[in-house]
């Protein structure tokens, strides 16, 4: 396959759970910073909550790597 | 825990209470309904006694709030021989009328500094203009500050203006140094009433000379608002001086109030949670099952054998009634910190501390893995301890950060990392296990690998921890066991493992499949799925890794590409300084939720009730065990 599509396939496999994830931290932060300033002992879930989404992009860096390692990228 | 039961004859109650206060190791329940024994309604006396301590101990904590920090800070405070309560209440409130009278000055010359300044800063503006303004007829001056940032105020207020003076009057403006604007508007005295309307609608700030410095005009006012100014640090110096001496006089005096009325007050409280009978009283609690024997000691030692001290057997209470407290070796305590942030564990389920304390800072590690980023978080997480009292939050982060550090080193040479690829090139830094930036697959799979015993050794601590429960302790032990089977079946397709070993390995997944659906319900094929996706999640460890090392690579990389070496050591300073942030903050949330969310999940149990010991008071740290 076109390397340029491989690449493009690989980059589009993290921006896309990037955004994703931002937009899910951007409304989770805004609605666990409200919550904290009522229960300051809500921090332990703030952390969860803000790091849950970020899987998302984790896991869509892992895809990219697997999409680059077939096509004899970099490992 | 053992759970304890202190009998003896009524009259003798707050005597032992007081024993068992100083012992300070009984956590206090209420005694089992019984028709014999009831529960000790305080007197109108008590009632009334525990108001004014209420009231008192907000005087005293108030007080000792605005007397500011003690030399010695948090210091224990010696136990009284006598209570003056009487006599605190009129020193704390007489100190809090004292107190809050000094608070309004401060605050009013406070004010009044401002003011002064604002003034002065117009004045300085207009200094020419206003000095002759005793000279102009029939005119006022109005004096206006606009906000900075609305950059078209000056020119609405000017349109205005003209629309509502009809074009008699004069404006002149100045920016000052705060950002603000300063307006000078002169208009004919009959036109004054106008003027003053439209500042009152339009809301713009104006502000006339205060007759408290002669009134008039501004210019005739300003000597005496700076000679104001020159006096103002001097009374503020003085109200401080005042206080010191309040609190030199008072504050030994008030931390022994505060000290005694907070011991009264958990006395009434454990008043109230004693039982009685016509003749005798019952105290129920718990304590540490190794301090029986030297708490029954104590008891006899200081009320006699007419006091009776008996351990209700382990059938007589349940699991869910006793107190919860940590236990851990002096190397794993710190990492008590970690829970603490989590609802404790139920009574009688597993304490997470020690594999947290060998799995957080080993992912850290993994995720910083640079020998100088390591050394200089062992730096300051040294600086942080000598500074820190012992038993403090502060002191247990410092202990996890250097346990953090030392992985990060450990790492670091693994991986053969010193800020970044510097100890290679500079060095000859060799890495015992591989390089992560260029070998990031095999990092993915020791992250991954690592997640997979992880992950297991949850499910395992599940089976133990649900042992009384056998059929969710079998569900868990076979989700364990096709865990397993599906990482050696995947390993087999990839020829990592023998590939005969695949057919045995699908057809004993087939077989616990029912079995587990049987044990766990219809949704344990979901959960397992999950666990899979929780492995997975591991690979946050390569990513935040591989990040951390990039980052560090491009910072070295700046020094030759800046044209100047000076600005590209700078800039390649600036950017190991970000770099080192981001792994003092990213790898600790990431090694929290690794922890929290899939670890915890397979086999942790909230909702333990905090052992808390009645005992006595002392200052920052609640209620002291002894």
């Amino acid at each position: 396959m076109n390397l340029v599509w491989i690449v493009f396939g690989a980059a589009l496999a993290v921006a896309v759970p990037a955004i994703a994830t931002a937009w899910a931290q951007s409304r989770i932060g805004s609605a666990i910073a409200a919550s904290m300033a009522e229960k300051p002992e809500l921090s332990t879930t703030a952390i969860l909550m803000i790091a849950i989404p970020e899987t998302m992009v984790i896991l869509g860096f892992v895809v990219a790597l697997v999409i680059l390692l077939r096509a004899g990228g970099p490992g | 825990m053992a759970k304890i039961r202190v009998m003896g004859p009524r009259d003798r109650l707050p005597e032992v209470l007081d024993v068992i206060q100083d012992a300070g190791v009984l956590h206090l329940a209420a005694p089992a309904a019984d028709s014999a024994v009831t529960s000790v309604v305080p007197a109108d006396r008590e009632n009334r006694e525990r108001r004014n301590i209420r009231r008192l101990l907000d005087d005293v904590e108030w007080d000792l709030g605005h007397l500011g920090p003690g030399p010695g800070g948090h210091a224990v405070v010696p136990e009284t021989a006598a209570a003056e309560p009487v006599e605190w209440a009129r020193t704390a409130a007489r100190l809090r009328r004292r107190l809050e009278r000094m608070d309004a000055q401060l605050a009013h010359l406070d004010e009044e500094r401002s003011l002064i300044l604002k003034y002065r800063s117009f004045f300085d503006a207009f200094r020419s203009l206003l000095e002759a303004e005793p000279r102009w007829p029939h005119t006022t001056a109005y004096h206006v500050l606009l906000r900075s940032g609305d950059q078209d105020a000056l020119p609405r207020l000017r349109q205005a203006l003209g629309h509502v003076l009809d074009g008699a009057f004069e404006m002149y403006d100045r920016p000052l140094e705060s950002g603000e604007t300063a307006v000078l508007v002169i208009v004919p005295a009959d036109h004054a009433a106008n003027l003053e309307r439209l500042f009152a609608e339009s809301r713009v700030e104006e502000i006339p000379v205060p007759a408290a410095y002669g009134g008039g005009t501004l210019a005739n006012a300003i000597p005496e608002m700076l000679a104001r100014l020159k006096l103002i640090p001097r009374e503020r110096d003085a109200l401080g001086r005042e206080r010191e001496g309040l609190a030199r006089a008072h504050r030994a005096e008030l931390e022994r109030a505060r000290a005694w009325l907070n011991d009264r007050r958990a006395h009434l409280d454990a008043l109230a949670l004693s039982g009685v009978t016509s003749h005798a009283f019952v105290i129920e609690g718990w304590l540490p099952a190794d301090g029986r024997a030297a708490f029954e000691k104590r008891i006899h030692t200081a009320c006699g054998r007419e006091v009776v001290v008996s351990e209700e057997s382990r059938e007589e209470w349940t699991s869910e009634d006793a107190p919860v407290v940590l236990s851990n070796p002096r190397l794993f305590r710190p990492f008590e910190a970690v829970l603490r942030l989590m609802p404790l564990p139920k009574y009688g389920t597993l304490d997470p501390t020690p594999f947290v304390a060998v799995f957080f800072p080993a992912f850290f590690g993994l995720m910083v893995g640079d020998v100088g980023y390591g050394l200089i978080l062992g730096l300051l997480a040294l600086l942080v301890r000598t500074r820190t009292r012992p038993g403090t939050l502060l002191r247990s982060v410092a202990e996890i950060a250097g346990a953090c550090a030392l992985f990060a080193v450990i790492a670091g040479v693994l991986f053969g990392e010193l800020f970044g690829d510097l100890g290679s090139r500079w060095l000859g830094l060799k890495p015992v296990l591989f390089r992560r930036e260029e070998a990031i697959l095999p990092f993915l799979i020791l992250a991954i690998s690592l997640g997979a015993v992880h992950i297991l050794l949850g499910l395992i601590l599940g089976v133990v921890s649900s042992r009384a429960h056998p059929r969710q302790a079998l569900g868990r032990g076979l989700s364990a066991a096709m865990l397993i089977g599906v990482i050696v079946a995947l390993l087999a397709v990839l020829e990592v493992l023998p590939r005969g070993l695949l057919t045995p390995t699908v057809i004993g997944l087939l077989v616990a499949f029912p079995l587990l659906i049987l044990a766990e319900g219809i949704t344990a094929p979901i959960e397992l799925l999950s666990a899979l996706g929780n492995i997975l999640s591991y690979a946050r460890v390569m990513a935040l890794g591989v990040a951390s090392v990039m980052l560090a690579v491009v910072a070295n990389q700046m020094v030759g590409a800046m044209g100047s070496v000076a600005v590209g050591v700078t800039f390649a300073l600036l950017f190991h300084l970000v770099n080192f942030a981001i792994a003092l903050f990213s790898p600790t949330i990431h090694a929290l939720r690794l922890h929290y969310v899939e670890f915890f999940g397979k086999f942790y149990s909230a909702g333990g009730v905090r052992y808390a010991p009645f005992g006595r008071w002392v200052a920052g740290a609640g209620r002291r065990a002894a």
